[in-house]
């Protein structure tokens, strides 16, 4: 397969590469890691005519846990997040989602900013930055905007970005005490699949022990990964076990609006769901009773 | 301790060092100068009438060196068998499935070849279009071959005893149907090839292939040019598993435009391509109906298969013959009776993979055998030992088992995997089952009706001597066979592998019939063993000569001459080939004669030292209708163990590991054998778990690509714990019979087995994905309540 013909460009920084994007618009493309839009560009999905490569900017590369949220760069790699002892203490389900991603090739390359910005319905990382209510900065010319990633995906492939913009960094507000999440992905294989149904699953407890606060994502199951509100709802105020987290789970299964496709049928994932949650409160539960 | 000094050993593979730095040689890496480039146009539609084809416009496209349709290239029609020459290089009056080759161009560069293929005008007349075997088999359907009614491509009906009269005294009968589904090999290396059509009217063509020998034969009748004029070529391959065991329409086009030109040209198939051309295994709907005694004697076997053949035949004569016969071992079964069905459709031809036909059919028994032995309350293990043949037996479909350590293996894996502390004992959602499997070693005839040797070798000593080169035109795709044949020249000659060059791959190396239904080691195998030893005997009758010493009290080993009997005084000859090596430090000063020396005085005397060798199967037994499809000279067996965990929650199945013993009659590179006996096990896995190929309502196959159709990945490799069965074959060079395909047999039943112990579900359909899993405990759970 050929790559259609493109101009290349290469800016050092963030404010060139916005430059750059403003001067061509909707007929550029940024690539960061590029494992999502080269296989776009040889199969003539997408024929940019400019392509913008931002993996040599690196103030987008950062991660930083030192302030009152937590600050990943969009260029952060997915090898990196995978690996990270911060990722790990602070958001594991987000580091769960990038050891699952692809394959330690495709993980090399893979991007943070560039797994939001594909903007695919399975994909492993905005499951669990929606359920840690992540935020993303959009950087352009004129200026710097913040969004909720709640409303960052519009459906497959379309995001909230303007032409002209650029995913900078995604910010994840620092964990309360005594909350914890868990995710997973199911495919067919162990390994390189695309995802049949992945769950995130968020949750704080009171000084009670009760549940002040619950987030589940859910993957596969409509155009963009959705919230699973009616769960989310029956869970707050409640004590958390597993009698509670079985019943949010045949909520998130209602609250899912699955497609039959050549990867399975719309009532399997719709059940899968229903396991994924339940199996995901468990993990975040665990989590939230070991952090103070 | 082992008797031999060079086989039977764990030796480092020949092309390892290029393989490992990236210097191996494949249709990719070459280049030639003025070479131009392929590229085809292949029908967008899975059933039409061409009306009209235009070219004009690709041919005025500049960079365009030559344009090809049927027009230019005649209709010839070829195929594997000639009983079914069903395909022509390219459709002229209507395409048959999405992918159909249609026309041909060569330009001086890729983008420039594609561009042009885009400009061809093909005016179509849409037909109606059959995808399914339901759908080509109703009455009034579209016919494909005008000359195949009914769309049967080929059917298969034989009866071996009595079956209804057996079944008729039967304690139990037990019927079971099954499906696997349409597979794809996901070999690494697409097809490719390079064809070069010289100013003398030669054409070399360099190929991806399994068989050099065939695809000359066709490049040559479809092509209209003496076989003399045609020279095949096979760089390193990146494996075939069947699906390049015939010539290919890249292989022809390529070299139709290098001879419209008179440049290399060089073709390829994307992996979209490969997926579209297909010939890999077929989907086999078995229905079996075994009839057994109360102690667990298997009395009968009445058997009804329908393969979903796809657009051609492709080898799916011998894939339906094979479904059948490969059912007659390794259990002694009195009575057989098959019917199979081969029908055509708009879909791509399905052909030959490893485990040729038989994989399914093993698959479905296996597990019918496992609910039998349930039922009588018997443990698998003994149900299969009870009715197992042994060394010496025929099957009633006449293959003769001239060695079969089947036993053993079962013994070998039974313990090997403790089965005794496990059956039975394992918690809900763990399981453990087992299977067993046998194939040929070679098929007894060649694809076409010949007495032609299946292989020749020559074996010529460097006139400097020391060193042995063996030329064979076998097939080294990956499976390691240019080692095996080396190990068998350096112990048949008596040398060291180090003093052995081999070259393979080139038809005009000789005759090989190529690396397909796990023929070579055999076949070819015995060939360069022939070979070695007459070079050898060349050698030695020299030295008997010139030493005044018979040929029987002589022997070479580690490249040395050994004397059997007394001290014999060789100084004259040493002191000759020292003359002829004035000013050489390394030559033999003391110590034993050296092979060096010898070859080189066998030379100074006779000439160039030539040994050839061959060999074709003997008179095998079947006189019936397709008794040459699983006729062999010797079977290979095997037993495995698999032991898996289901998640009952989301039908996800994990193998955990794998214990798996191979008769390979004797292992000539014990590592390759291990090799192949763990690349079955992750084959079969994939087939059982996950692999399917799929098509959308047109005909066009929606997961072409390693993302969406699912091999097995390391992460779902089980732990595989190997154990080599010698059986010494007696038709076996050395004793030595296959492990290419017949290792890939119990894979898929014993998973199959091992799931239903987890779960407690039969599963009769492939592949076990969670939800087809998932389903199947939906069921069983509902079933129980309901
Ligand atoms: C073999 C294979 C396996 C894969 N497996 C998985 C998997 O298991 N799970 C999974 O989630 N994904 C998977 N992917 C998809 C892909 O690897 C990931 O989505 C990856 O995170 C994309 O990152 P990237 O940096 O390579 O993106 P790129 O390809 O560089 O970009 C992707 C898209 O995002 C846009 N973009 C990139 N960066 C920015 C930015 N800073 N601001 C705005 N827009 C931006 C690009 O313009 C492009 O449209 C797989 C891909 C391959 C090829």
């Amino acid at each position: 397969m050929l790559l259609p013909k493109f101009d290349f460009h290469e800016p050092k920084t963030l404010n060139e590469a916005c430059q750059i994007l403003a001067a061509y618009g909707v007929k550029a493309k940024l690539i960061a890691g590029g494992t999502d839009l080269m296989v776009n560009m040889k199969k003539k999905i997408l024929s940019p005519e400019q392509v913008i490569s931002i993996s040599r900017i690196g103030e987008l590369k950062k991660l930083d846990t030192s302030g009152d949220s937590i600050r990943i760069g969009s260029c952060f790699t997915v090898a990196d997040l995978s690996t990270s002892d911060a990722i790990q203490k602070h958001l594991s389900a987000l580091g769960e989602g990038a050891k699952n991603l692809g394959t330690p090739l495709i993980r090399n390359l893979a991007t943070i900013g560039g797994n939001l910005g594909s903007a695919r319905p399975a994909a492993d990382l905005p499951p669990a930055l929606m359920a840690y209510g992540a935020q993303v900065v959009l950087n352009s010319l004129s200026g710097e905007r913040t969004l909720s990633l709640d409303k960052f995906f519009l459906g497959p492939g379309f995001t909230a970005a303007k032409p002209d913009e650029i995913l900078s960094e995604i910010q994840i507000p620092s964990l309360p005490p005594h909350s914890g999440a868990g995710y997973i992905n199911i495919g067919i294989r162990k390994g390189q699949d695309c995802n049949l149904v992945n769950v995130a699953s968020f949750i704080a407890l009171d000084t009670d022990g009760t549940i002040r606060n619950a987030r589940i994502v859910m993957g596969c199951v409509g155009p963009i990964p959705l919230r699973a509100s009616s769960a989310e709802k029956m869970l707050i105020g409640q004590k958390p076990e597993s009698a509670l987290f079985a019943r949010a789970g045949a909520a998130a299964s209602l609250d899912s609006t699955p497609i039959d496709d050549f990867r399975g049928t719309a009532a399997y994932k719709r059940d899968m769901v229903g396991v994924l949650t339940r199996r995901t409160l468990d993990i975040a539960f665990r989590e939230a009773t070991h952090r103070q | 301790m082992s008797e031999y000094t060079v086989i039977n050993s764990r030796a480092v593979r020949v092309d390892t060092p290029d393989k490992a730095t990236g210097k191996a040689v494949f249709i990719d890496d070459m280049t030639m100068p003025g070479m131009l480039y392929g590229a085809l146009l292949q029908s967008p539609l899975a059933h039409a009438r061409i009306v009209s084809i235009d070219t004009s416009k690709a041919r005025n496209l500049p960079g365009v060196k030559s344009v090809v349709t049927a027009a230019e290239a005649g209709l010839v029609k070829y195929g594997v068998s000639p009983a079914r020459y069903d395909e022509t290089l390219f459709c002229h009056e209507k395409v048959r499935y999405v992918g159909d080759d249609i026309a041909a161009v060569a330009a001086v560069d890729m983008e420039t070849a594609l561009k042009a293929v885009s400009l061809i005008e093909v005016e179509y007349e849409e037909l109606p279009a059959v995808f399914t075997i339901e759908e080509a088999m109703k009455a009034g359907a579209p016919v494909l071959h005008d000359n195949y009614p009914g769309n049967i491509c080929a059917e298969v009906h034989s009866e071996f005893g009595n079956v209804e009269e057996a079944l008729a005294d039967c304690d139990l009968i037990k019927t079971t149907t099954f499906q696997n589904k349409r597979q794809d090999a996901a070999f690494i290396e697409p097809q490719g090839c390079i064809a070069s059509y010289d100013l003398s009217g030669n054409l070399t063509l360099y190929s991806s292939t399994q068989v050099p020998h065939y695809v000359q034969r066709t490049v040559a009748m479809v092509l209209k040019l003496p076989v003399g004029k045609v020279r095949v070529v096979k760089p390193y391959v990146g494996a075939g598993f069947g699906i390049k065991a015939s010539a290919n329409p890249l292989e022809l086009s390529a070299c139709l435009l290098s001879m419209k030109t008179g440049k290399p040209v060089k073709m390829n198939y994307n992996r979209e391509q490969v997926f579209q051309y297909g010939r890999a295994r077929h989907q086999f709907t078995h229905t079996m109906t075994t009839g057994v005694k109360k102690d667990g004697t298997i009395m009968a076997l009445k058997h009804l298969c329908y393969l979903d053949g796809g657009a051609y035949s492709s080898f799916g004569i011998a894939t339906v013959y094979y479904a059948g016969s490969l059912l007659g071992g390794p259990y002694k079964l009195p009575n057989m009776k098959y019917d199979g069905y081969r029908i055509y459709n708009n879909k791509p031809a399905c052909g030959a993979m490893r485990g040729h036909g038989g994989v399914a059919a093993r698959a479905c028994w296996e597990q019918q055998l496992d609910m039998i032995a349930e039922e009588l309350k018997i443990s698998p293990i003994e149900l299969r030992l009870k009715n197992m043949m042994v060394a010496g037996d025929v099957t009633c479909n006449d293959l003769n088992m001239s060695s079969l350590g089947m036993k053993e293996c079962i013994e070998a894996v039974k313990d090997g995997s403790e089965w005794t502390a496990k059956k039975g004992k394992l918690p809900k959602g763990k399981g453990i089952g087992m299977a067993c499997g046998f194939f040929v070693s070679g098929a007894g005839y060649p694809i076409y009706r010949s007495d032609t040797f299946h292989g020749t070798v020559i074996v010529k000593l460097t006139e400097d001597g020391g060193t042995a080169l063996v030329y064979t035109a076998s097939a080294e795709i990956g499976q390691g066979s240019d080692t095996t044949f080396a190990m068998i020249a350096a112990e048949a000659l008596g040398i060291r592998l180090e003093d052995v060059r081999l070259e393979s791959g080139d038809t005009d190396f000789g005759v090989d019939l190529g690396a397909y239904s796990s023929r070579q080691t055999l076949m070819t195998g015995h060939a360069v063993k022939e070979a070695a030893e007459d070079a050898r005997r060349q050698v030695l009758e020299v030295l008997a000569k010139e030493l005044n010493v018979p040929v029987e009290n002589m022997d070479i080993k580690n490249s040395l001459i050994e004397f059997k009997q007394g001290n014999v005084d060789f100084t004259g000859l040493r002191t000759r080939y020292s003359k002829e090596h004035r000013g050489w430090n390394d030559n033999p000063a003391d110590g034993p004669l050296t092979f060096r020396e010898a070859s080189r005085i066998a030379y100074l005397s006779k000439g160039s030292i030539v040994g050839t060798g061959k060999y074709k199967p003997p008179e095998l037994g079947g006189k019936y209708k397709g008794a040459t499809v699983g006729t062999s000279p010797a079977y290979g067996c095997s037993a495995q163990i698999a032991e898996v965990t289901v998640d009952e929650e989301t039908g996800q199945i994990t193998v955990d590991r794998i214990t798996d013993a191979h008769d390979c009659g004797l292992a000539i590179n014990v590592t390759s054998v291990e090799g192949q006996m763990e690349g079955s096990v992750s084959m079969g896995l994939g087939e059982a778990l996950f692999e399917e190929v799929k098509f959308d309502k047109k005909g066009h196959v929606i997961n072409a690509d390693l993302a969406e159709y699912k091999i097995p990945t390391m992460l779902d490799m089980p732990q595989i714990k190997t154990i080599i069965v010698e059986s010494n074959e007696p038709n076996g060079p050395f004793g030595a019979k296959e492990v290419g395909e017949g290792a890939i047999m119990p894979t898929i039943p014993a998973i199959l087995n091992a799931v239903y112990d987890a779960i407690g579900v039969r599963i009769h359909e492939l592949p076990m994905t969670p939800e087809r899993v998932y389903l199947a405990i939906q069921e069983a759970k509902k079933g129980k309540t309901g």
